[in-house]
């Protein structure tokens, strides 16, 4: 008797484990394919599309720090606006190779996180977030009041990358943006993918559940938290790069508080702790964003709301979990 | 080999005013199977965050292989060898016991910090990994989360992670805590594999599971060392008798 009982939710977690497998090897595969697709059904909206791969790489980083690691932020814009910035201005001043640009948004961001986070990462819970909510703004206010540098609340334009590798100039229509912004993405997926598999990927989630247990084992949770950390802020400097170099201006809300707030909104929209849930939730928010706004100017918030409501209410684990979860069901009554 | 692996010397823990451990000395060797017990309250499990550092002493000094470990914190204390398990089973949930025991393994061998190593793919990991699923008897539950794992499944899985850091002290904190009766000779026939070398020190309730495990007992009253010895001086002692297994006998009688 104790065999069946033992057994039967054994099969189970290994079929949904294997199904997990199957979706995280599907993913690059899944969005390469979708991504050209979409290039050539939709030519008039490349634009939206670019900002959308570049934002699901931002969100990524979310996905890496949160899902990962278990630090609850609402700064992470902090490290996006400071890639953002350090490549427009590297653009405007010193270089205008676009993957020099991108390299130097990750340091910036990277940077940025790796001193910050040592200074705030002992703190847990509600007074991370507090002081996660005190960086960005520190972040904002610096760019806003150097202006000579930055365009302050102006914001910076006048950058005009190199073409890519040499060969493929940023044209007019967006096509060039958009390809390279797919491509880094997808190049970041792969990136945060074989991290998320690694020995310190491990020593993370084992963080994010039980710091102390961690400590018991000989480890310093604060060491893993901050590397992490410093490794999500390269993703959002990446991004915010990828953001400047593709749209040619950054300005001062890539460093706001509600450009972070958005990003855990998408990320909780599409499934915290799966890679390709941030991608998910991205394009579904960003998808739904483009098509309320323009249809309803005035009353598209409120529909957001309501629509983030439905899935808080319906699928707790967003967007990726419930499908999962329809997935489950279905195969069952079949069986 | 006679140097003692673990030293406590006149180790005190005040809480304001509160004495809750007051100079206790004693010493494990290599090779020591030892019980510390005592009625609820007597402080064995603050003498245990003592030790592995989870609280800083008022006054003694805990020496590891002869190295004065006092002022160490926790990890530092692990990464010397001095082990502990947990009273309440205290695992990472989502997390199969196979990713456990790796997650144990990389962090002994320090490899916790490489960020584009393969977990799969570490040389000699999955042996080490299969050789202790084995040795306590967890194979067939190695994929599964340990948030569904069987209690006693999840004591053995404790057992088990504290063997991965290869331990020179262990610590085994009511190793059976838990365990329904019929189930512990399952914890002991694991507990009598652990390597010969090792010190142990069990605290524990279950005293059929002391007698059988320890060869020396020590008994804790009221945060102080009231005496230690084989199992048969321990349940000869009448002031034993009086603080702990006297209770008990009032209880039955």
């Amino acid at each position: 008797m104790s065999a069946v009982a033992t057994n039967r939710p054994r099969r189970e977690t290994a079929g949904r484990r294997l199904r997990r497998a199957a979706l995280d090897g599907a993913a690059v595969p899944v969005m390469a394919v979708l991504g050209l697709a979409a290039f050539w059904l939709f030519p008039d909206d490349l634009g939206l599309m670019t900002r959308i791969a570049a934002t699901a790489l931002y969100v990524l980083s979310l996905d890496l720090v949160l899902g990962f690691g278990g630090i609850a932020t609402l700064g992470q814009a902090a490290m996006f606006g400071t890639g953002a910035y350090a490549a427009g201005i590297a653009a405007v001043n010193l270089v205008n190779e676009p993957i020099t640009l991108l390299a130097i948004g990750g340091v910036a961001g990277g940077l940025i996180a790796l001193v910050t986070g040592a200074l705030i990462l002992h703190a847990r819970g509600l007074t991370l977030l507090m002081l996660t909510i005190a960086v960005v703004q520190i972040v904002q206010e610096v760019a806003n009041k150097a202006r000579d540098w930055t365009g302050g609340s102006d914001g910076l334009s006048g950058i005009d990358p190199a073409p890519v590798l040499g060969l493929f100039r940023f044209d007019l229509y967006g096509r060039t943006s958009y390809l390279f912004a797919l491509a880094v993405l997808i190049v970041g997926y792969l990136v945060a993918r074989r991290i998320v598999r690694s020995p310190f990927g491990l020593a993370c989630r084992g963080v994010k559940e039980d710091p102390l247990r961690v400590a018991a084992l000989g480890g310093s949770p604060k060491r893993y938290l901050v590397t992490l950390y410093a490794v999500a802020g390269v993703f959002a400097g990446v991004a915010g790069a990828l953001t400047a170099v593709t749209s040619g201006i950054v300005g001062l809300d890539s460093a706001s508080f509600s450009w972070s707030a958005e990003a855990l909104v998408m990320l909780v929209l599409g499934g915290t702790g799966r890679l390709y849930g941030a991608v998910i939730g991205t394009v579904a928010f960003m998808t739904i964003h483009h098509i309320l706004a323009s249809s309803d100017p005035f009353h598209w918030m409120l529909f957001i709301g309501l629509f983030l409501m439905a899935i808080v209410l319906f699928a707790p684990g967003g967007i990726t979990s419930g499908i999962e979860r329809v997935v489950h069901r279905l195969k069952r009554g079949r069986a | 080999m006679t140097t003692a692996l673990l030293e406590v010397e006149g180790l005190s823990k005040n809480f304001g005013g509160l004495q809750v451990s007051s100079d206790i000395t004693l010493d494990l060797k290599a090779g020591d199977r030892c019980a510390l017990i005592g009625p609820n309250g007597a402080g064995k499990t603050t003498f245990v965050n003592l030790v592995t550092g989870v609280l800083a002493p008022t006054a003694g000094t805990i020496r590891l292989e002869g190295q004065d470990v006092t002022t160490l914190s926790a990890e530092a204390r692990v990464r010397r060898g001095l082990i502990r398990s947990f009273q309440v089973a205290r695992l990472f949930r989502s997390m199969t016991v196979r990713e456990h025991l790796e997650l144990a393994v990389l962090e002994r061998e320090r490899k916790t910090f490489r960020l584009f190593a393969s977990v799969r793919r570490m040389p000699g990991l999955a042996d080490e990994v299969a050789g202790l699923l084995d040795a306590m008897g967890l194979g067939a539950a190695a994929e599964t989360p340990v948030g569904t794992l069987a209690y006693g499944q999840q004591r053995l899985l404790e057992i088990a992670l504290a063997l991965a850091l290869k331990p020179k002290v262990l610590i085994l904190d009511e190793p059976a805590a838990g365990v329904p009766h019929s189930e512990s000779h399952r914890i002991l026939d694991a507990l009598d594999r652990l390597p010969a070398d090792l010190a142990v020190l069990m605290i524990e309730h279950d005293m059929d599971l002391v007698f059988r495990f320890a060869r020396r007992i020590i008994v804790l009253a009221q945060g102080r060392l009231l005496c230690s010895g084989t199992a048969q001086e321990i349940a000869a002692d009448p002031r034993v008798r009086d603080v702990y297994l006297g209770s008990r006998a009032h209880v039955h009688q």
